[in-house]
C-alpha cells in the first residue's frame, strides 16, 4: 500500500478578490521506504505540496491519503496528532527553539505526545546519539555549527519514529561539506527503511533520491528515476 | 493527549527567565494593585477587630442601652427622664435581664483629696454596673445593695483617677470629697485597655478606652440625694443573658418605653449587636470604595500585561509555528500562553503581598488606625492576581493558538 497517495489535489489561495491556484490537480504516490525528491523552481507549488503532505495545510479539493488515513477532511486537532506521530519536519533554517538546549529541543515532540520526562530524556538521548551529538546535549543551538543544528533538527524529526521524514531544502543554509553530511544521514535513514521526502531545487541534492518528482506551475510534469 | 500542567508551568517559567526585565516591568501594575488590596483589607480587618474588641471590653453583644433620643423633637412633649417608679416598673417587667443599671453621668466635677483636685466624670450607678461592663475591681470591692439603699458615701475609682489622686499610695479607706460630701474609697477598678495596633505591634500610649479609667463611681442614690438633686435618670444600661436573647430583650424594652411615653420616641433603645452591625455597614462602604480603586489598578495592570503578551506572541510567531509543526495542538499553545500570563501576574501578586505587608506598619502609623493582616487576605490576593492573569491571558493565548502554521513558519 502507498504511504502517500494524492488524487487531483487542488489548493487555492485567496488574494484579495481573486484566488491564486497553487496546485492544479496533483496526482502522486509515494511508497513506504522510498527516498523521493520533489523538485521545482520557486513559485512552482512545491512548498504548498509539502505543507499539505506535512498536514500543516489542507487542500482546497482532492484527496490525500497518508499511511492509509484520509487526512484531507480531518480537523485541526487530528492533524496535530498526525504531525506529531507520523511526520518529522526538517526545515531549511533549522527552526530550533533558541532558548532551549539541544536535548530539550529534541524532547519537544515527545512532550506534545504526552511522554513522561524520564522517557523523553531516554528517547531524545538515544536519537541524538545516532546523529553523533551525544556530547552536545546541554548546548544551546547558538553554540552549534549549521551542520550540527541541522542534525539536531533531524533528531527532533526522528524522535517520534514518524512514518515520513519531510525535509524542505535541508541543505539550503549549509556549506557543501556539512550539506553532504546531512544528505548522508538522510541516505542512512532511507537504508534503515524510513520514507524520506526532500523538497529542493538543487539537482545535486535530488540525485541522492531514488526518484524525482518535478513540479512546475502546480502540476507534476515529470517523474524520473536517476540512474 | 495533552501537554501536562506541570510542563506548561516549566515552559512558562523558562520564558519568564529569558525575558526577566520585560516580565518585571509588566507586573508593576499588579504589584501596586495587590499591595493596595492587602493594605485596604488589613485596615478593614483592623477596624472590625478593634470594633469587636471594643464591644467585648464594653460588655459584649449582650449589652442594651436606653438613652435620650437626640433626634426627638422636645416640643412634642413627653418626660425626658425616668422616675424612680418607672425604673422599678421597667426592672420588674424584664426579669430575664441579667443586669440592670440606671445611671447618671456628671461631667467636669472636681474630686478633691486635700489640696489635690482632679476634674473628671462622676457616675452614679447600681451594683450591676460591673456586671454590664464586665469590669472587675483591682483592689477593694464594688458597691453592694446596702450601699445604694443607705445612700452610703462610698466611691470606686477608675485606675487613672486613682493614680491621679493617690499616686503610688494605697487609696483604700482613704477619703476624697466631691462638693461638700466626703467619700470613702472602697475599691479601684482594673484598667480597661484596647491598644491601637500597627501590623500586630501595639502603639505605645494609645488606649481607646482611657476615658473609662478616668471615671469615678458612686452609688446612684447617693448621687441623686447628696450630689446633684437636679440631675435626672435618663440612661439605663441592661445586660441580656445571651446574645440571642439580646435582640428579643431590646424589642421588649422598646415596647415598654414607648408605652410609658404614649408612643413618643423620647428614648432610643440600642443593642450592642445593632451598633456593631451599623459600624460594619459603614466599614463595608469604605471597603467597597477602596476595593474598587484596587480593582481599577489591577484592571489597568491586566491590560498592560495583555498588551505585552500580544507583543510577545507576535515576536514568537515562528516558535509557535514550529511547535504546531511538531505536533502541538491549539489547546497546548493556548494553555502555554495563559499559564505564562498567570505565572507573571502571580509573581507580581506575591511581590505585592510582601511589599504590602512591609507597608502595613507605615500605613497604620500614618493613618492612626489599627491594621491587621490575615492569611485569608493573602489567599485573596493570590487568587485575584492569578485571576487577572487568566482573564487577560485569554486574548493573547487565543491569538497564538489560532496562528496559521504555514504563515507562522514563514515569519522572520
Amino acid at each position: 500500500m502507498a504511504m502517500i497517495k494524492t488524487s487531483n489535489l487542488i489548493k487555492d489561495y485567496p488574494m484579495g478578490k481573486v484566488s491564486v491556484r497553487a496546485l492544479c490537480g496533483v496526482d502522486m504516490q509515494i511508497e513506504e521506504g522510498e527516498f523521493v525528491a520533489i523538485m521545482g523552481p520557486s513559485g512552482s507549488g512545491k512548498s504548498t505540496l509539502m505543507h499539505i503532505i506535512g498536514c500543516l495545510d489542507s487542500p482546497s479539493d482532492g484527496e490525500y491519503c497518508l499511511d492509509g488515513h484520509e487526512v484531507s477532511k480531518l480537523d485541526k486537532n487530528d492533524l496535530a496528532q498526525i504531525r506529531n506521530k507520523k511526520i518529522g519536519f526538517v526545515f531549511q533554517s533549522f527552526n530550533l527553539l533558541p532558548h532551549l538546549n539541544v536535548l530539550k529541543n529534541v524532547e519537544l515532540p515527545l512532550l506534545y505526545a504526552g511522554l513522561s520526562s524520564r522517557m523523553r530524556k531516554i528517547k531524545a538521548e538515544e536519537v541524538l546519539d545516532s546523529v553523533g551529538l551525544s556530547d552536545r546535549l546541554r548546548h544551546k543551538p547558538s553554540e552549534l555549527s549549521g551542520g550540527q543544528r541541522q542534525r539536531v533538527a533531524i533528531a527532533r524529526a526522528m524522535v517520534n519514529d514518524p512514518a515520513i521524514l519531510l525535509a524542505d531544502e535541508p541543505t539550503g543554509n549549509l556549506d557543501t561539506q556539512s550539506g553532504g553530511d546531512i544528505l548522508e544521514i538522510f541516505s542512512q535513514l532511507h537504508q534503515k527503511g524510513n520514507t524520506v521526502i526532500i523538497v529542493t531545487h538543487d539537482p545535486a541534492v535530488a540525485q541522492r533520491a531514488g526518484r524525482i518528482i518535478r513540479i512546475i506551475d502546480g502540476r507534476i510534469t515529470d517523474v524520473d528515476l536517476p540512474a | 493527549m495533552s501537554i501536562s500542567l506541570l510542563e506548561s508551568v516549566q515552559v512558562g517559567l523558562a520564558d519568564i527567565k529569558m525575558r526577566k526585565l520585560r516580565s518585571a516591568v509588566t507586573v508593576i501594575g499588579i504589584i501596586l494593585g495587590v499591595m493596595s488590596i492587602m493594605v485596604v483589607l488589613s485596615i478593614v480587618n483592623g477596624m472590625n477587630t478593634a470594633t469587636l474588641a471594643w464591644m467585648n471590653e464594653r460588655g459584649g453583644l449582650t449589652r442594651i442601652v436606653i438613652s435620650r433620643n437626640w433626634m426627638y423633637d422636645q416640643r412634642k412633649g413627653g418626660q425626658d427622664h425616668f422616675t424612680l417608679n418607672e425604673i422599678k416598673l421597667i426592672r420588674d417587667m424584664i426579669p430575664e435581664a441579667l443586669a440592670f443599671n440606671p445611671t447618671i453621668q456628671q461631667w467636669g466635677m472636681a474630686v478633691r483629696r486635700g489640696d489635690l483636685s482632679y476634674s473628671t466624670e462622676v457616675v452614679g450607678v447600681m451594683p450591676d454596673m460591673v456586671v454590664i461592663e464586665e469590669w472587675n475591681v483591682q483592689t477593694g470591692r464594688f458597691f453592694v445593695k446596702p450601699d445604694v439603699e443607705w445612700n452610703n458615701n462610698v466611691i470606686v475609682l477608675g485606675s487613672t483617677a486613682a493614680r491621679e489622686l493617690f499616686g503610688g499610695l494605697d487609696p483604700l479607706r482613704q477619703y476624697v470629697s466631691i462638693g461638700d460630701q466626703q467619700f470613702m474609697v472602697i475599691g479601684v477598678l482594673r484598667e480597661k485597655l484596647i491598644a491601637r495596633r500597627g501590623a500586630g505591634k501595639a502603639i505605645a500610649g494609645e488606649n481607646a478606652l482611657e476615658y473609662l479609667n478616668r471615671r469615678v463611681f458612686i452609688p446612684l442614690s447617693t448621687m441623686l440625694h447628696k450630689i446633684s438633686a437636679d440631675q435626672k435618670i435618663d440612661r439605663i444600661e441592661v445586660k441580656a443573658a445571651t446574645t440571642e436573647g439580646a435582640q428579643a430583650l431590646r424589642q421588649k424594652l422598646d415596647n415598654i418605653i414607648l408605652n410609658l411615653r404614649q408612643g413618643r420616641d423620647v428614648f432610643a433603645v440600642t443593642s450592642a449587636k445593632e451598633q456593631l452591625d451599623t459600624m460594619r455597614q459603614t466599614s463595608m462602604i469604605f471597603t467597597a470604595i477602596f476595593v474598587l480603586i484596587a480593582v481599577i489598578s489591577l484592571f489597568v495592570g491586566g491590560i498592560v500585561i495583555m498588551n505585552i503578551m500580544l507583543a510577545s506572541v507576535k515576536e514568537r510567531t515562528r516558535e509557535i509555528g514550529v511547535r504546531i509543526a511538531i505536533g502541538a495542538r491549539r489547546i497546548d499553545i493556548f494553555v502555554q500562553f495563559v499559564i505564562q500570563t498567570i505565572l507573571i501576574t502571580l509573581s507580581g501578586g506575591v511581590l505585592g503581598i510582601i511589599l504590602g505587608y512591609a507597608m502595613l506598619d507605615l500605613v497604620g502609623t500614618y493613618l492612626d488606625v489599627t491594621v491587621i493582616a490575615s492569611t485569608g487576605m493573602i489567599w485573596t490576593a493570590i487568587m485575584v492576581s492569578a485571576g487577572v492573569g487568566l482573564l487577560f491571558g485569554i486574548a493573547p493565548a487565543l491569538r497564538a493558538a489560532n496562528l496559521d502554521p504555514v504563515k507562522a513558519l514563514r515569519e522572520e
